[in-house]
């Protein structure tokens, strides 16, 4: 490639944070949007034509379900997907949502024609090598290069904390809990925990259903209501919501369940830093205490920073939490500040 | 003046209806009253005056009188008019009868064609079959006298040459079924040569419609980026050295993974 012809393309960068309930994107053209991680295909011939879409993506395949066979392609972090030969067709099914979801984040970038398009993608810590082979093989049929990268590593590089950093990303799907000291880190330097946004929403519907008999709900509404109000410790507002029973809208104070639902986050993630703070060199756990990012859709709960904080300070003798200020977007920025970082030969070997 | 009373002179030719006299004898009809056709005109324009006069006076009658005139004139016309488009209708009527009896005749003519063509078709079939039948019992006919010319033929021999004849004639027939049959299957495949051109037609249509329409629709061309080219770590960086031995740990297992992926 020279260096007219580049000069000519201009280069686009972008970071990909693929989430089990959320897929983010950051671009170098400034663009920065976020989909629910939700693909959609028309279940048949009448539905299609009254659709007049092939595949239909995030919110609008949530409220088109009725007709849509509905697809959410990361189960705990990492495709559902394993590569097996004896993979059924179900599996394939998630397969190319899985791809053709990435395909319309990368497309929600609005990449020029005329651009190259680099682009780092978040992957699940956990993820396979078939899995992160889906991965790049759906985003290649997309952009010009492609590189995967550490979600937990990605978050941490985009605020430049390299060095004796505690990562915690609470996805939908899994908790991670990642330890910097650096380098790349490696296994031994990871945790997950299958605790996250879905297991506080599975929390919430059992205690809903068990505290407001006759109230009808679905699992998504109970997402939005934990989204809008939910919190550890003490609650700055009641969470005063209206749910069907019957038929008809009724107003139930879920303020108590939420805390409850929602402070289930804490004993894994203590249990976490627990392990990877013992496990560091002794010289530098007291650093790698006190510098803790909390980062994910799961960090928007309320208080968690300081029911954390105050937990640590219980079982480990104190510790500083730091709450990213973008937590939707942190993995995306980071992957985004990556690509940038990356050097031109690199990029030019992977195509 | 003279003008009307030749128009008066044809009106009245025109509402007379003609006959002979062989018809109103007839009609019992022995003696006839003849009145010309001046004095009829001469008895309208006398009535018409001296109904005028009695009813106005000096100028007034006069002109009521050209005015009557004139109108009576353009009654002609039109009526001549009306005369000349109804011979015009009836001439197109008739004209249409001629040609529905032409469409009749040729009809007929092309009934008697067909049936004259169905018999010579089963005809042919029947003189075919005929003359098929006649072959085949004369070559019978020579094969049997063939054996008894050749003095007392073996059970084996006949046989042979009964089965010889047999095959060629169920060879011949074989043949022209093959025939019929490739004919029929070229006629199918034919059809669905024309059927797959059509669709390949519509579909060329569908798609050019498809292009029209993608060309009305407004075109995103994307968002530019920020960068001209490809940036890498800036010198003075904070961590520059650290970064880039992350930039290459992370190039090194994706690169491992593209060749796990080729491999």
């Amino acid at each position: 490639m020279t260096e007219s012809k580049q000069k000519d393309h201009g280069v686009l960068y972008i970071g990909m944070d693929l989430g089990t309930s959320r897929t983010s994107i950051s671009a170098s053209n400034g663009v920065r949007e976020t989909i629910f991680s939700v693909v959609g295909y028309p279940k048949d011939v009448v539905s299609q034509k009254l659709l007049k879409k092939d595949v239909l993506y995030g919110k609008e395949a949530i409220d088109k379900r009725l007709s849509l066979k509905v697809y959410k392609p990361l189960e705990k972090g990492v495709l559902k997907y394993t590569g097996d030969a004896a993979m059924d067709g179900e599996a394939k099914a998630n397969l190319k949502a899985a791809q053709d979801l990435i395909g319309e984040a990368i497309r929600h970038a609005r990449p020029r024609k005329d651009e190259l398009v680099y682009c780092v993608i978040g992957a699940p810590a956990e993820a396979s090598v078939k899995n992160r082979a889906a991965i790049v093989e759906a985003a290649r049929a997309h952009v010009d290069s492609v590189m995967l990268c550490s979600e937990p590593f990605s978050v941490a590089y985009g605020l430049d904390w390299l060095e004796d950093v505690l990562v915690i990303d609470i996805g939908a799907g899994t908790t991670d809990l990642c330890r910097m000291h650096g380098t790349m880190p490696e296994e031994t330097d990871q945790v997950m925990y299958d605790v996250a946004g879905d297991a506080v929403d599975a929390e919430l519907a059992r205690l809903v259903a068990e505290s407001c008999p006759g109230a009808q709900f679905t699992v998504q509404m109970i997402k939005e209501i934990k989204e809008r109000y939910g919190f550890v410790g003490d609650s700055a507002e009641r969470a005063v919501v209206e749910l069907p029973v019957a038929g008809k809208p009724t107003t139930f104070d879920l303020t108590q369940q939420i805390g409850k639902a929602c402070s289930i986050l804490i004993d894994p993630i203590l249990k976490g830093i627990t392990k990877l703070v013992a496990t560091f060199d002794p010289e530098f756990q007291q650093k790698l205490k006190n510098r803790v990012l909390l980062a994910g859709g799961g960090s928007m709960v309320k208080g968690l920073d300081s029911a954390v904080e105050k937990a640590m300070r219980e079982r480990l003798g104190g510790g500083k939490v730091v709450r990213i200020e973008e937590p939707i977007y942190g993995g995306a920025n980071g992957a985004l500040k990556i690509a940038h970082d990356m050097p031109a030969d690199y990029w030019e070997q992977l195509k | 003046m003279g003008g009307f009373k030749e128009s008066l002179a044809a009106a009245v030719r025109q509402m007379a209806f003609r006959t002979s006299l062989d018809s109103l004898k007839k009609k019992g009809v022995q003696q006839v009253s003849v009145l010309g056709i001046d004095r009829i005109v001469a008895l309208v324009e006398a009535a018409v005056h001296r109904s005028l006069r009695s009813h106005l006076v000096g100028i007034e009658r006069e002109a009521v009188a050209d005015a009557t005139k004139e109108e009576f004139l353009r009654l002609l016309r039109s009526n001549e008019d009306l005369q000349r488009q109804k011979s015009e209708i009836e001439r197109l009527k008739e004209r249409a009868e001629e040609e529905i009896d032409g469409l009749r005749r040729e009809l007929a003519t092309r009934h008697q064609e067909l049936q004259l063509r169905l018999e010579q078709g089963a005809q042919a079939v029947a003189d075919r079959y005929e003359g098929e039948n006649a072959a085949i019992a004369q070559r019978v006919g020579e094969v049997l006298r063939s054996l008894a010319g050749a003095g007392a033929p073996t059970v084996a021999d006949a046989e042979a040459r009964v089965v010889e004849l047999v095959l060629d004639v169920v060879s011949g027939e074989r043949r022209s079924a093959e025939e019929a049959r490739a004919a029929l299957r070229d006629r199918e495949v034919e059809n669905l040569q024309r059927r797959i051109r059509k669709l390949n037609d519509a579909l060329g249509q569908t798609e050019q419609r498809l292009q029209e329409v993608a060309a009305m629709k407004s075109v995103d061309d994307g968002i530019s980026s920020i960068y001209r080219e490809v940036q890498g770590l800036r010198p003075g960086e904070v961590q520059a050295q650290k970064k880039k031995e992350l930039m290459a740990e992370i190039f090194k297992a994706n690169l491992e993974l593209q060749r796990k992926l080729e491999g």
